[in-house]
């Protein structure tokens, strides 16, 4: 069998510079991936402040499934969603037939042919209501040992960028405790934006440690060699789809915050 | 090059072991990993009672002992039984994938609730067994089966225009029961996934090929089996074993 080059679409969830989107694409390399395989990076184009509430999720939501709307169109065999929280991969999926690769739902499947449990280690608790959303959906919660952040306020653009003095020795004992407080076998990290403290943690750390942006897109590899795509039985079409409508939604989003920002 | 042993669990003879290996025609793999194909030295002759499952896992258990020392970089288990893999994981460092439990989580993430499909009515206990120890029992819609032996050896070959239409029809029966994902639930029946994946309107898992790919992903990202979730041993016994399968590859010959 030989391989045609397949073109993956990374949906970025916040608008970004492109040295910010360059911080993203840095995972590329951590992931390892087969010749043949090219990834694209794409920003939303407005998007809510962080992910903190029902009123960031979907927002969210229908930022991403704006920006993937086309993918299928503009010749794509796959999107991944730079995000955890997996926001508007559902949607996402209802509306394509390339495989939409949700990075948290992946995650902890991939965690559990790991060990019995997982642990899932963040930034912030302001972020565990949307891995709980995710874990419901795909039905896995009962196998999560715990969840434990170091409350340092996240950058989901510049990242790390000069903290990691501050913040890495945290994630390692929030990690430790996960593991033997609350019986984690396997570290699910809790955002793609930790992407810069995998190493330091897997190295240091007694089991697996979960990288889920890289994993996402071995996943998508995976998906189009394996000409597997999600299940229209799970991700129905609408009726009527509205994608005019939503790209209108997101044009006045991106005028209103530009209005916003206008110095008065 | 990477090298991943594949443990086949029956002993089976150069013909078999290609029927075996044909699977990794069927999906596109990395040019920089190589799979070999290797037969367990003895075991059950069939996979329906918990004297053949002892067995079967004991078999591969050994035929993987040393896959480390022989300079393996994974192993991955040719039975949606996942046999053996929570014992070699035990013993290894390197990542021991099972097509099983793997395959069923994979199908999660493409759909709510799978359907497994069995190969026949005896077939139905052991599924019935790691479902629940999996923790996925809420995540199944149903199992079914097509009333047919499993041939381990020639698998379907020759045999498709009866069996195919059997299982397309089992197949419809697991949507019918509210399946979103087909998992095949033998990697003997490879043979069968592109029919199946062609005429059914929902995803199939073809769990050897699954498998594949997994440990791929899981080798480019440096991940392995949890040591917590899967604890060495006190005093590791491999001498032991290999000289207990020995005898029963002897056995067999005596009593074939």
């Amino acid at each position: 069998m030989t391989g045609e080059p397949r073109r993956v679409l990374v949906l970025v969830p916040f608008p970004m510079t492109s040295d910010q989107i360059a911080l993203r694409a840095a995972q590329a390399t951590e992931a390892g991936l087969p010749p043949g395989i090219e990834l694209d990076y794409r920003s939303v184009r407005a998007a809510p402040s962080g992910y903190v509430s029902q009123h960031d999720y979907v927002l969210a939501d229908v930022s991403i499934l704006e920006a993937g709307l086309n993918a299928q169109d503009d010749g794509y065999d796959a999107v991944c969603v730079d995000t955890v929280s997996d926001s508007g991969t559902a949607a996402l999926r209802s509306m394509l037939d390339i495989p939409v690769v949700a990075a948290g739902k992946s995650m902890y499947a991939v965690a559990l042919m790991l060990g019995r449990t997982f642990g899932i280690l963040s930034m912030w608790t302001r972020w565990f209501g949307l891995y709980e959303r995710s874990l419901r959906e795909v039905g896995l919660g009962a196998q999560c040992a715990g969840m434990r952040a170091i409350d340092v306020h996240p950058d989901n653009r510049n990242l790390l960028g000069g903290k990691e003095d501050e913040v890495l020795p945290r994630l390692l004992e929030a990690g430790i405790e996960l593991i033997e407080e609350d019986g984690a076998d396997v570290i699910c990290l809790g955002s793609t934006t930790m992407h810069e403290a995998h190493g330091y943690l897997q190295e240091r750390l007694p089991v697996p440690v979960i990288n889920p942006g890289p994993l996402s897109y071995l996943v998508a590899e995976a998906l189009t060699a394996l000409d597997l795509t999600h299940s229209r039985a799970s991700y129905p079409r609408p009726l009527v789809s509205k994608e005019s409508m939503l790209v209108e939604m997101l044009g006045a989003a991106v005028r209103a915050e530009a209005e916003q920002d206008r110095p008065s | 090059m990477k090298r991943v042993l594949v443990l086949v669990p029956f002993p089976l003879d150069d013909e078999g072991i290609a029927n075996r290996s044909a699977q990794t025609a069927e999906v596109l793999l990395r040019p920089d990993v190589s799979f070999e194909f290797q037969a367990v030295r003895a075991g059950p002759t069939s996979f329906v009672s918990p004297h053949d499952w002892i067995l079967l896992a004991l078999g591969i258990f050994e035929a993987g002992l040393n896959a480390e020392e022989d300079g393996f970089d994974a192993v991955v288990i040719d039975t949606v039984s996942d046999s053996g893999v929570d014992e070699l994981r035990s013993m290894l460092d390197i990542p021991v994938v099972g097509p099983g439990r793997a395959s069923l989580l994979f199908a999660l993430t493409l759909g709510s609730r799978f359907g497994i499909l069995a190969q026949w009515e005896p077939a139905l206990a052991r599924y019935r067994k790691v479902i629940p120890e999996w923790g996925l029992t809420d995540h199944c819609a149903a199992v079914g089966h097509f009333g047919t032996p499993p041939d381990f050896a020639a698998l379907i070959a020759g045999k498709e225009e009866e069996i195919l239409p059997r299982m397309e029809e089992a197949c419809w029966r697991l949507i019918g029961a509210g399946s979103d994902v087909i998992v095949l639930g033998s990697t003997t029946m490879h043979q069968a996934h592109g029919y199946l994946a062609e005429v059914l309107p929902v995803p199939v898992i073809n769990p050897g090929p699954v498998s594949y790919k997994l440990v791929e992903a899981m080798m480019s990202l440096g991940l392995a089996q949890s040591r917590r979730a899967h604890p060495r041993p006190l005093s590791p016994k491999p001498a032991m074993i290999r000289t207990m399968l020995e005898a029963a590859a002897a056995h067999e010959i005596g009593h074939g």
